[in-house]
């Protein structure tokens, strides 16, 4: 109390005065920058923080579509999406098991040895064990044998679905997944319908193995089953080099970028892997099939889960695209190939076609080896890769092999004859079992020569002699244009046909073959710095050999214009039922009525009686020449068989090209080898052939 | 004061000794428990269930004779509109058994049915579930399909010695594979049990539904079971599309409810289907023969 009363308050002095004020100015200032700063963010920067945080607390969900169908001329399915059901472990809910283990493992390491324990290995381990647990529980359900041998198990039998070494966890996946996506669960089986990749099911076999999972396994558990949509193609490789195959995308669709919420380059995004065309029609009509991406927005939690969906809009499935090919005439030019075997048993390469004659439309194109798309539709492996790679199988040898045309060039020779007036339908010719050229004698095949060969008799035996006088009589440049008429070095397939109008130009195939046809002349031969030309080439030309090359597609085509009496076929593998029939570029051929009958004769007469006898149909007049050339594999000499034509031979609605590349000896010949795929095809086609299931391969 | 407050400290520590105690306790010695209480349990879902029968006899031994004449003469309609259909399913059944004879296919007797009365219904918001007076001694077994007539009625969960729980259709531990009507490639979809809003109808999930399927006019689309998971026999009603499908979060696929064929909580009576051979998955439930 003493104390208080001792205290007194002083007057304040100036020097205080003056220090209260700068102190009150100093927090002014402090207050007005406070002030000022709120003013600034709410007024000035209010829309632009505001956007911020909606953006932060917000993500777009990008939903791909599903890409459309692709059908046959007749309506079949020949692509189609189906559901993938898959099997996944919420890693998460297993984090108890996984410690449990852990600990057991743990106690027995430490036991079994007294140094420093790998914790990190026993954990790892620990995960594995319990994962494997899972899957052994998955594989118990899901295989059909385990209901014959429930009551008695047999440790390690076999399923009809997987060998048991394809039911282990995947160390290595695992740890990828632990490193890059813990959040998200891990995958046990990727596909139920077809647990074990590259081995299909047996039919049925995978949908029982999904419906055997979710009636019989539990529901509750860290076992998820998640399902979404995967590209299937239900004829496996039957046509595989025109329908080609997808791969992952993970682009933003163009339609997606037009929303203005995803335009916000600071919104989260989460896109699901779609799918985009790899290669075929699913790659040259991929903006056709891909559809529109649907989008959605939604606000998340501070843990990054999604909370409420505020908008969204559905994906939009690709549409349709149906196709020109006949799929019993397809799977039958398929099946023929694949019976023309190789001394060791394996189909040789080869190629067919089939085309509409009046519209162009392709009823069939196949090419050998083949590959199945539905290996490729996922992720491509290695060992895929390598295999299509190591077969050959990537080339579509139908439109993008490149070969000498052969025998089936000498109608080419025939034609510019006549054209050039040097020779004419009812000329006779000496043909002997060889023509000298210069100094060297070009034999003919027949040892002993054909004698008086005319047109009708050149084309159903095939007689070189004769070609190599009227190939020389017109010249290389009549040779030349003639082959140039018929279009043969240019490029198909890569612009729409003109019933499509001039504005719709797309490529049909990708990657048909457009550089490396040639027809050859002088000019060329200088380019590629071989030298003048000389007689003996054209000789060679004559017969389709020397420096020819073009593709089967060309000489089916070139085979639907002459059944038109016409030079150009625009090939195309839409099916349009409007399409009018009109080619562009076409103009007639060129020749009177009796020089068409006696091509369309000798081509007739070369079936009955001459070397195409093997496509001999009774009842069915076939217009056909055959073509065995010679070319270079792996160094060494071989045959490639070849066999264009059309047919009925008086009414023309089909032409057809089948060609056969020989193993290394000289045993295959046109007629022989490419007739009877000839036959088969044709047979079907006309409905006379074995009837062809149109059911899906399994 | 002193004393109450050691009164309810005390109640507060017996509380968490027993908890503890329970926790602590082997699953064994639990599991016991639980089934010793459902045992002492049974002879009351038993009674509760006669009572309703019994109330049910005398409600019906209770009416007029006027009305039984009524009700009498309407079940002789229903009767004669039914003789012609037998008559017509007959000739199916004698083609059916003529092909079979010629094809040489043997149908295998898979299940073997044993009928069950409903003792109660539980019809809380989240578990749809019903209890039946037949158990292990009747020879049911966990897992094995309920049915009534042609529908599905859901699946047993638990099987004691004289009553077991069913999982009907609607609750959300309930899930099988179906085909829908209209579908000509026969596509499986999936059905899910789902938890009712409060005071709503219980309905089921339909997903998995593919995108190009197309309602069939007119009528509602049929649900039936594939056969195809080794649990329900095929072409088993389980109900009808709701209003109809609808695109769903996926986006790929369509999604849709499931309305049951029948009143699931009015049922009186139900078939349990028990495989004849045990199933992989009633192995996993009972953990005893897994390898």
């Amino acid at each position: 109390m003493r104390e208080r009363a001792d205290t007194k308050v002083l007057p304040s002095t100036p020097v205080e005065k003056l220090r209260l004020y700068a102190v009150f100015g100093l927090f002014s200032l402090g207050f007005l920058y406070v002030v000022g700063g709120l003013a600034y963010r709410q007024l000035i920067q209010a829309n632009d923080l505001k956007e911020q945080s909606d953006n932060q607390s917000r993500r777009i969900v990008l939903r791909p579509p599903a890409r459309g169908r692709i059908y046959d001329r007749n309506g079949f399915v020949l692509v189609d999406n189906r559901a993938r059901w898959s099997v996944k472990a919420d890693l998460a809910a297993l984090q108890k098991e996984f410690r449990s283990e852990y600990l057991r493992l743990l106690a027995a390491e430490r036991a079994r040895q007294a140094v420093q324990v790998d914790t990190e290995r026993v954990m790892e381990l620990a995960r594995v064990n319990v994962l494997q647990g899972w899957l052994n529980k998955v594989w118990f359900v899901i295989d059909e044998n385990q209901r014959k041998t429930v009551r008695k198990p047999a440790p390690g039998k076999s399923s009809p679905l997987a060998p048991p070494g394809e039911r282990k966890v995947n160390i290595e996946d695992l740890r990828k997944h632990l490193r890059e996506r813990r959040a998200l669960p891990f995958t046990l089986v990727a596909d139920l319908a077809f647990p074990v990749a590259n081995m299909p099911a047996g039919p049925d076999e995978g949908v029982k193995a999904v419906a055997r999972f979710i009636e019989q396994f539990p529901v509750e558990g860290p076992i998820r089953l998640e399902s979404d949509i995967i590209r299937t193609y239900p004829y496996g490789g039957m046509a595989a080099h025109v329908l080609g195959y997808v791969k992952d995308s993970e682009e933003l669709p163009p339609n997606v970028e037009d929303i203005a919420e995803v335009r916000s380059e600071s919104m989260q995004k989460l896109r699901q892997t779609g799918k985009t065309g790899a290669a075929g029609v699913e790659l040259s009509f991929d903006h056709v099939l891909k559809g529109l991406s649907g989008w959605e927005l939604w606000t998340k939690t501070s843990s990054g889960y999604n909370q409420t969906r505020l908008k969204y809009s559905e994906p939009v499935q690709g549409s349709n695209i149906p196709l020109s090919l006949d799929l019993r005439i397809q799977r039958k030019t398929e099946q023929a190939l694949a019976e023309i075997k190789d001394s060791q048993g394996v189909p040789l390469p080869a190629a067919a076609v089939m085309l509409d004659v009046q519209t162009g439309e392709i009823l069939a194109l196949a090419s050998q080896p083949t590959f199945d798309p539905n290996r490729l539709a996922g992720r491509i492996t290695i060992a895929d890769y390598d295999e299509v790679e190591k077969s050959g199988a990537w080339l579509n040898r139908a439109t993008q092999g490149l070969y000498p045309p052969g025998s089936t060039f000498k109608i080419v020779t025939a034609i510019a004859g006549m054209r050039k007036k040097v020779v004419d339908w009812d000329d006779i010719l000496e043909c002997g079992a060889f023509y000298r050229v210069g100094d060297r004698d070009f034999p003919e095949h027949e040892p002993v020569g054909y004698g008086d060969v005319d047109l009708d008799k050149m084309l159903a035996i095939s007689c070189n002699v004769w070609n190599y006088q009227v190939g020389l009589r017109a010249g290389p440049d009549a040779l030349a244009a003639e082959a140039r008429r018929f279009g043969l070095d240019t490029p198909l397939l890569e612009t729409a046909s003109s019933s499509d109008g001039p504005d719709a130009a797309y490529t049909e195939l990708p990657y048909a073959a457009s550089r490396g046809l040639v027809v050859p002349d002088r000019e060329y031969k200088l380019r590629i710095k071989a030298g003048p030309w000389h007689d003996g080439d054209t000789a060679n030309t004559s017969i389709g050999q020397g420096y020819l090359l073009t593709s089967p597609l060309h000489m089916a085509s070139f085979a639907a214009s002459l059944a038109r009496g016409e030079t150009r076929t625009v090939p195309t593998i839409i099916h349009d039922p409007a399409r009018d029939g009109r080619h562009r570029g076409s103009t007639p051929i060129g020749l009177n009525k009796a020089q068409l009958d006696a091509i369309r004769g000798g081509m007739v007469r070369c079936v009955e009686e001459g070397t195409g006898r093997s496509a001999h149909i009774q009842g069915l007049p076939i217009a056909a020449k055959t073509g065995t050339s010679e070319y270079f594999k792996k160094g060494e000499k071989a045959h490639l068989a070849w066999m264009i034509g059309y047919a009925p031979a008086d009414r023309p609605v089909v032409a057809f090209c089948v060609l056969v590349e020989g193993q290394l000896d000289t045993s295959t010949w046109g007629g022989k080898t490419a007739g009877p795929v000839v036959k088969q095809m044709l047979e079907t086609w006309a409905g006379t052939g074995e009837k062809q299931s149109t059911e899906p391969a399994r | 004061m002193d004393q109450n407050r050691q009164g309810a400290r005390a109640s507060y520590v017996a509380l968490a000794v027993f908890v503890a105690g329970w926790i602590l306790l082997p699953s064994a010695v639990r599991r016991l428990n639980r089934e010793a209480f459902v045992e002492f349990q049974a002879p009351a879902l038993h009674l509760v269930g006669k009572s309703r029968d019994l109330a049910t006899f005398w409600e019906k031994k209770s009416r007029s004779s006027e009305e039984l004449v009524a009700a009498g003469r309407d079940l002789a309609r229903i009767n004669a509109a039914l003789e012609i259909k037998l008559k017509g399913m007959e000739d199916v059944r004698r083609e059916n058994t003529r092909l079979r004879e010629v094809t040489r296919y043997n149908v295998p007797a898979d299940y073997l049915s044993v009928v069950a009365r409903v003792a109660t219904r539980d019809s809380s918001s989240w578990w749809q579930r019903i209890v039946i007076r037949k158990g292990r001694n009747d020879g049911i077994r966990p897992g094995a399909p309920v049915v009534f007539g042609d529908t599905v009625v859901g699946r047993v969960t638990a099987v004691h010695l004289t009553t077991s729980e069913v999982d009907l259709v609607t609750s959300p531990g309930f899930r099988c594979t179906a085909y829908l009507e209209g579908d000509d490639q026969n596509r499986i979809v999936l059905i899910n049990g789902v938890a009712a809003n409060s005071l709503g109808t219980a309905k089921a999930r339909v997903s998995v539904i593919p995108y190009d399927y197309l309602l069939p006019a007119g009528t509602p689309a049929r649900v039936t079971t594939t056969g195809m998971g080794g649990v329900f026999p095929s072409g088993l009603t389980l109900g009808y599309l709701d209003g109809g499908a609808y695109a769903t979060q996926v986006g790929n696929f369509k999604e849709s409810l499931l309305v049951p064929s029948r009143d699931l909580y009015n049922l009186q009576e139900v078939s349990v289907l028990v495989p004849i051979i045990q199933t992989p998955g009633e192995a996993l439930m009972q953990g005893d023969q897994f390898q």
